[in-house]
């Protein structure tokens, strides 16, 4: 394992942001913490990176305790949401400067052989680096020249020059936008193919996680909900959280499923349907949603596919019957929990 | 055999081709005569006055002038006067930017009102400041420290009238600066002491730089504050301010003005190399 986090727990005066938690990744995984903001995601990566001491438990990287080991020796490479880039520095020298700090090469003067050496290594590896993060024409720019999406793989290439024991990346597409937050990802996990350093990212976007994570760790309020796959969250959420932070979700006959997994028939054929009355229909490009009222006074939310719903004849005040489709991931709906942040 | 000649290309411009032109400045009627009032209301309060100081400085010729600044006395107060305004300087940029940092990183009981004492010395004026200093550290010190009409009267004045300027500088850049980027450079590998000498400082040189430009341009002309405690004995606490007004007094008004010519001239310098000195910080890293 390359993280292992036992018995984590951190307050702030009243508020309990992280509760027990326990948690391991294995090496050169790609992981998503994913949950709402204020679940205490960031700063259970900020504990991982050093940047936060826990109350109670140990964190330990790549079977050393890291527990009270300070940022500076734990060899974390971390990307900061608003890029935190050396402003006066040119891209070169920002990517350099870790490098720079480790080879020092002494006290002895800059023209020395041993420093030149130090100083053509660590041009050399700089090279390589924006090379990588496809910023090679860029070097001598300040951070300032460029724009956001830039600067980022800026500071994933400092981060990476460190060469990391592990990567921690806190929200590092959340403040680009759409266009280029999508292009960012993929190139992410493109990287993380290349490189294979163990990785962590904070998120609270489901798609991305969904879409680039190996792993995804759903925290909320404080406490893991649940560990897994993209796959295994998708179609087997422990809880109606889980379900509900992942994807739209709606209710038919008492439990949570997802809207495209409801049948819908324009008679009673299937076991276990229900009647309903359609009360809204909303187009969205290729995808119709429809609202409707069950006998028993539910509100249901269908999604199908246009032509389906055509062929249906499917419109306001039409009375449809709706049933789970076979295989469909539910979860019993527990209208009591606190639900915050659900989607949908 | 005919020559058919080509016909002419038409003319399509008449003279000389017009030239691009690049305004040398983007005024419209308003923001002219707001430059002009500008020009004129600096020109009243500093330009003229400065220039007639200047000339009246070399009325006396080269050789008037440098008489004046090398007599014995004159000189011994220029000595005084610009090496304590610039320790004192020094000594603001070290503490002025401790205070700063205290300011904004640390939450302690009293910190507002600490806030509102750094001031204290800015707003209070220089005579009263004077009196508080001859209070504490005259002759019947309640401190034990008498330090009146000694050298180091001059010091002491000086860095109790200079002491906000650096601090009121630096306060608001150290706030607007963006923590993450101290803990990025942690994450690197960075000690506190190299974050700040090669993060945090060039993003607070400009600020340093204006805060010590200040402090060594009001120490090099105080005169309220000092003038009580220093006993301005020649040679040990006098300075140009005071040898200044003696000079007036004796009705010797070139040698006034050259001496005062000559401050405005190493005040300049001093600016201009606070400024090279901050720039290099800035860039370097």
């Amino acid at each position: 394992m390359s993280i292992d986090i036992t018995g984590v727990s951190k307050r702030y005066g009243d508020f309990v942001a992280l509760e027990g938690i326990d948690l391991s990744l294995p090496r050169g995984q790609l992981t998503a913490l994913l949950g709402p903001s204020g679940g205490g995601k960031t700063t259970l990566l900020r504990i991982i990176a050093g940047l936060e001491t826990p109350d109670t438990g140990s964190v330990v990287i790549e079977g050393k305790d890291a527990t009270r080991l300070p940022v500076q020796k734990r060899n974390v490479g971390f990307v900061f949401q608003h890029y935190a880039a050396f402003k006066h520095l040119s891209v070169a020298r920002n990517v350099a400067f870790g490098l720079e700090i480790r080879t020092h090469g002494g006290l002895r003067p800059p023209w020395t052989p041993q420093k030149r050496a130090g100083r053509e290594r660590i041009q050399a590896k700089v090279e390589e680096l924006l090379a990588l993060v496809h910023l090679s024409q860029f070097a001598d720019r300040l951070p300032s020249q460029l724009s956001g999406g830039q600067r980022q793989r800026m500071a994933l290439a400092r981060a990476l020059a460190i060469e990391p024991t592990v990567l921690l990346l806190d929200e590092p597409f959340g403040a680009l936008d759409a266009k280029v937050r999508k292009e960012l990802r993929d190139w992410l996990r493109r990287l993380h193919d290349e490189v294979h350093v163990t990785t962590v990212f904070v998120t609270h976007d489901q798609e991305e996680a969904l879409e680039v994570a190996d792993e995804i760790v759903v925290v909320n309020q404080g406490r893991i909900e649940q560990v897994g796959t993209p796959d295994e969250l998708y179609d087997d959420p422990a809880n109606d959280f889980v379900m509900g932070f992942l994807g739209e979700t709606t209710t038919l006959g008492g439990v949570v499923l997802r809207p495209h997994d409801i049948e819908v028939d324009r008679g009673p054929g299937r076991a276990g349907a229900q009647e309903a009355v359609v009360v809204r229909v909303l187009r969205v490009g290729f995808e119709v949603r429809v609202s409707a009222e069950t006998v028993a006074g539910e509100q249901v939310t269908v999604s199908m596919t246009r032509t389906h719903a055509k062929a249906l004849q499917v419109e306001e005040g039409a009375t449809l019957w709706l049933s789970p489709a076979v295989g469909a991931a539910t979860v019993p709906s527990m209208p009591v929990r606190l639900r915050d942040g659900v989607g949908a | 055999m005919s020559v058919q000649l080509e016909p002419r290309p038409p003319r399509l411009t008449v003279g000389p081709a017009p030239r691009r032109r690049t305004p040398s400045h983007n005024l419209t009627r308003t923001s002219g005569i707001g430059l002009g009032l500008t020009m004129a209301w600096f020109s009243l309060l500093v330009l003229i006055p400065l220039a007639a100081v200047v000339a009246t400085a070399a009325a006396g010729g080269p050789d008037g002038f440098w008489r004046a600044v090398t007599n014995e006395q004159t000189a011994a107060a220029i000595r005084i006067t610009v090496l304590a305004a610039l320790s004192v300087t020094l000594v603001n940029v070290v503490m002025g930017t401790m205070i700063a940092w205290v300011l904004v990183r640390d939450r302690f009981p009293g910190k507002a009102l600490l806030e509102m004492v750094i001031d204290i010395p800015f707003a209070l004026p220089t005579i009263v400041a004077g009196l508080v200093l001859l209070s504490l550290y005259g002759n019947d010190s309640p401190l034990g420290l008498q330090l009146a009409n000694t050298g180091w009267s001059v010091y002491l004045a000086f860095l109790f009238v200079t002491l906000p300027f650096v601090v009121r500088m630096v306060q608001p850049v150290l706030e607007e600066l963006d923590q993450e980027v101290e803990e990025a450079a942690a994450s690197l590998g960075a000690s506190r002491l190299t974050t700040f000498r090669r993060i945090v400082l060039p993003a607070l040189a400009p600020a340093i730089a204006a805060g010590a430009a200040l402090s060594f341009a009001r120490a090099v002309g105080e005169y309220g504050s000092l003038v009580l405690l220093s006993g301005n004995l020649p040679f040990e606490s006098e300075v140009t301010s005071v040898r200044i007004l003696s000079a007036i007094e004796n009705d010797n008004r070139a040698t006034a003005a050259a001496i005062a010519t000559l401050l405005l001239v190493i005040s300049l310098l001093v600016i201009v190399v606070l400024d090279v000195v901050q720039r290099r910080v800035a860039r370097r890293g």
